[in-house]
């Protein structure tokens, strides 16, 4: 088990220059830089093909970066990636688990091929009911599962792994408002527990609602980047509309 | 964390609704088999106990060794109810005498020609045509339909080497096909035991090498699948790769093989042998009559008769003239005997050089490993018949010179009598000499060829290693494109 740096000043999470450029020419990333700190999120708001999700894929050194490095507590991601993997925890857009196997069965399996083998049944019931999944759905085959449900069996298994740092790829695409809230209140959970969290988004409320930081991306840069105590009086959406246009007439231009 | 990826595979594979039709089916098809593979040698033991009874009975009833017809049979084995290879195709006995060459006649597809036509699915068959279809059919989409499923990118979300995914791809799904069917395959020599088959310890032998070629096959298109699933992003193009994988292994390379063999070495069909034998022999023959037709012309003049009438002939000479002319008769046999067994010779030999060439080359394919190691133990291989036939044609030696030595002690017979008229005696037929008794007990007894698995070895070895290499090299390829696979 990780050991969670709460009051630590290195980051946990730290992309440096993260670029990253396509075999077939097409710059995905550009010179990305932010750091987040354990009991932080970071929100990562911008449109279809931004680089949200390719600064993710880069931390999962599911990519290897062009230039640059992502970091995660200190270790770079593609040159260690193993041990940097130790070190997150991922819930991706659409949570998909083995859908022949039981909300328990997939968090057995995902818990310790995550290194944790200490888990009992209990632990896993209630991490479940943690994340608001009713008990009678626990021995349900997931095939039957709604997107929601499926999203909190991702998120329990995030928190099983117990890991010091979490990335979500647009964790509430798709969820209804309800399940949006207490996904919301468990993210804030989770920082208080000392998680740097970061996050992908175009859920710009949310972001607001729940970041400590927030960055805005297009076209594999970010353009914006401010702590959310600075935008408490801001109107985001705004703001994001205006940096999208901005982006746009100096592109027109 | 092997051992968690393996469980999960193997949780993965027995959960799958999939798993328990093709299981169900797999287990009936392949008791089935066994069941109609114990019908038919139940049948054949009938068949070779009658045949055997039948020739005893003849023997006893003749009245001269002249009389004896002989005929060896192929013994049934107990193998061939996993494995009918070529047991079914070839005769099952052949007529032993001094006069034709050792040939095997009636299979048992002459006498019940409609099992020709729906052919009897043998337990080879299962596991090279059901088994491998199934194994395939299970792992095709095994990496990339966890990357449809969007389950390999949080599994990759972990600390998991490729190196061990991928090991614990094949592991898992070996474990989750290979024990799952052992089952079916216990219960079918449960079967067997409970039939009262008899299986000697070397039978047992053959069995168990049986069952681990049959394994080492089927873990072979388990891990193609794997392989395919590893080189391809998407399971639809995976399935269609994975179906033309096994169309080709199964179905093409074993076949193509022969062809090919054929186009390079030629080997004349029996019928044009048959055709040269017969030229052959009708012209020694022709020769044989005008000769004996002169022979007799100069032995009317030589005894001062008009040509074509010996009336006036002692017996004792005519007797001689008789036998000069049974020698003769069998020179020429022999003659043609030697010529037909030159031209039989020859064709084996180009005929086993072809085979040689035919099984190198289909060997390419792991369908035609197993299926010639398959064989090979069972006994029912392409040399079943050469090597009844050879055993049969020894036994043809002792026999006709044992029956001939039988005929020569009672003097000429088959069939040679004379017949006198006399105007005080009448009409009088005769044979040389009194018949002697025929004692069925002093007669060699043919003994069929034995096979052991020993006999076996050598192939089974070859076979069974290349399975193996095929399973290593898909596995080492499913290694290298996983380490290129992009999990996303």
């Amino acid at each position: 088990m990780s050991e969670l740096p709460l009051q630590s000043t290195q980051p946990m999470l730290e992309a440096v220059n993260l670029t990253k450029r396509y075999e077939d020419g097409v710059l995905a990333l550009d010179r990305v830089s932010f750091q987040v700190r354990a009991g932080e999120i970071f929100a990562m708001l911008g449109g279809n093909g931004a680089g949200k999700t390719t600064t993710i894929n880069l931390f999962l050194n599911f990519i290897e970066p062009t230039e640059g490095e992502a970091r995660i507590n200190g270790i770079v991601t593609h040159l260690e990636p193993l041990k940097a993997k130790e070190q997150i925890a991922f819930v991706s857009e659409n949570v998909m688990l083995y859908a022949n196997f039981t909300a328990i069965q997939n968090l057995d399996f995902f818990a310790r091929l995550g290194g944790q083998t200490h888990y009992t049944r209990d632990d896993y019931h209630n991490v479940l009911l943690r994340v608001g999944l009713a008990k009678e759905a626990h021995h349900k085959r997931l095939r039957g599962y709604s997107k929601g449900m499926r999203q909190k069996c991702g998120i329990a298994i995030a928190i099983l792994k117990n890991a010091p740092a979490i990335l979500l790829d647009e964790p509430t695409s798709g969820l209804d408002p309800k399940a949006g809230h207490d996904f919301i209140e468990l993210l804030a959970s989770l920082r208080a527990e000392g998680k740097a969290i970061l996050m992908s988004t175009h859920d710009i409320f949310r972001a607001k609602e729940i970041a400590d930081s927030v960055a805005i991306m297009n076209d594999g840069k970010i353009i914006m980047q401010r702590p959310a105590a600075a935008l408490v009086d801001t109107d985001l959406e705004q703001l994001y509309m205006q940096y999208m246009a901005g982006r746009s007439s100096e592109l027109v231009g | 964390m092997l051992s968690v990826l393996i469980q999960k595979e193997l949780k993965a594979i027995i959960l799958s609704p999939k798993f328990t039709a093709t299981f169900i089916i797999c287990s009936l098809l392949m008791l089935l088999s066994v069941y109609i593979g114990i019908q038919e040698y139940q049948n054949s033991v009938k068949q070779y106990d009658a045949g055997k009874q039948l020739i005893d009975e003849g023997i006893r009833e003749a009245t001269s060794w002249h009389s004896v017809r002989y005929r060896a049979y192929r013994a049934p084995d107990p193998m061939q109810i996993f494995v009918s290879g070529l047991n079914y195709d070839i005769g099952r006995w052949s007529a032993i005498n001094s006069q034709s060459m050792v040939k095997l006649r009636n299979s048992s597809y002459t006498d019940d020609p409609i099992f020709a036509v729906f052919r009897f699915i043998d337990f080879t068959f299962i596991v090279l045509v059901v088994l491998s279809l199934f194994a395939i059919m299970f792992t095709y989409d095994a990496v990339n339909g966890e990357r449809e499923d969007g389950t390999l990118k949080l599994v990759f979300a972990n600390s998991v080497p490729r190196a061990r995914y991928i090991l614990a791809k094949c592991i898992g799904g070996w474990l989750g096909l290979v024990v799952p069917i052992c089952l079916p395959i216990l219960l079918s020599i449960l079967l067997v035991q409970l039939f009262g088959i008899p299986l000697s310890a070397d039978n047992w032998l053959r069995l168990a090498t049986l069952i681990a070629a049959a394994i080492a096959f089927f873990t072979f298109f388990i891990i193609l699948g794997v392989l395919i699933s590893a080189m391809t992003k998407r399971s639809s193009v995976s399935f269609l790769l994975a179906l033309v994988a096994w169309i080709v292994f199964v179905l093409i390379i074993p076949r193509a093989g022969v062809i090919v063999a054929g186009q390079i070495l030629p080997v004349p069909s029996t019928a044009e042998v048959e055709g040269q034998v017969q030229s052959f022999s009708r012209d020694r023959w022709a020769t044989f009559y005008t000769a004996q037709e002169e022979r007799w012309r100069e032995r009317s003049l030589h005894n001062n008769q008009s040509e074509g009438d010996l009336s006036a002939v002692e017996e004792e000479k005519l007797w001689k003239y008789m036998e000069e002319d049974d020698a003769a008769r069998k020179a020429v046999q022999q003659e043609i005997d030697e010529f037909d067994r030159k031209l039989n010779d020859d064709l084996r030999h180009r005929r086993t050089a072809q085979e040689r060439l035919a099984f190198s080359l289909s060997r390419i394919s792991p369908a035609s490993a197993f299926q010639l190691a398959a064989m090979d133990l069972a006994g029912s291989d392409i040399a079943l018949k050469s090597r009844n036939e050879q055993a049969m044609d020894l036994y043809r030696t002792e026999y006709t010179q044992f029956v001939q030595a039988k005929q020569a002690e009672s003097g000429p017979g088959g069939g040679a009598f004379t017949i006198q008229i006399d105007t005080e005696k009448g009409v009088s037929i005769g044979t040389p000499r009194d018949q002697a008794a025929v004692d069925a007990t002093q007669l060699p007894v043919f003994v069929p060829p034995t096979f052991s698995f020993s006999d076996a070895a050598a192939t089974f070895l070859l076979d069974l290693g290349l399975l193996l290499i095929f399973s290593i090299v898909a596995f080492g390829g499913a290694f290298a494109a996983f380490l290129r696979y992009d999990v996303r």
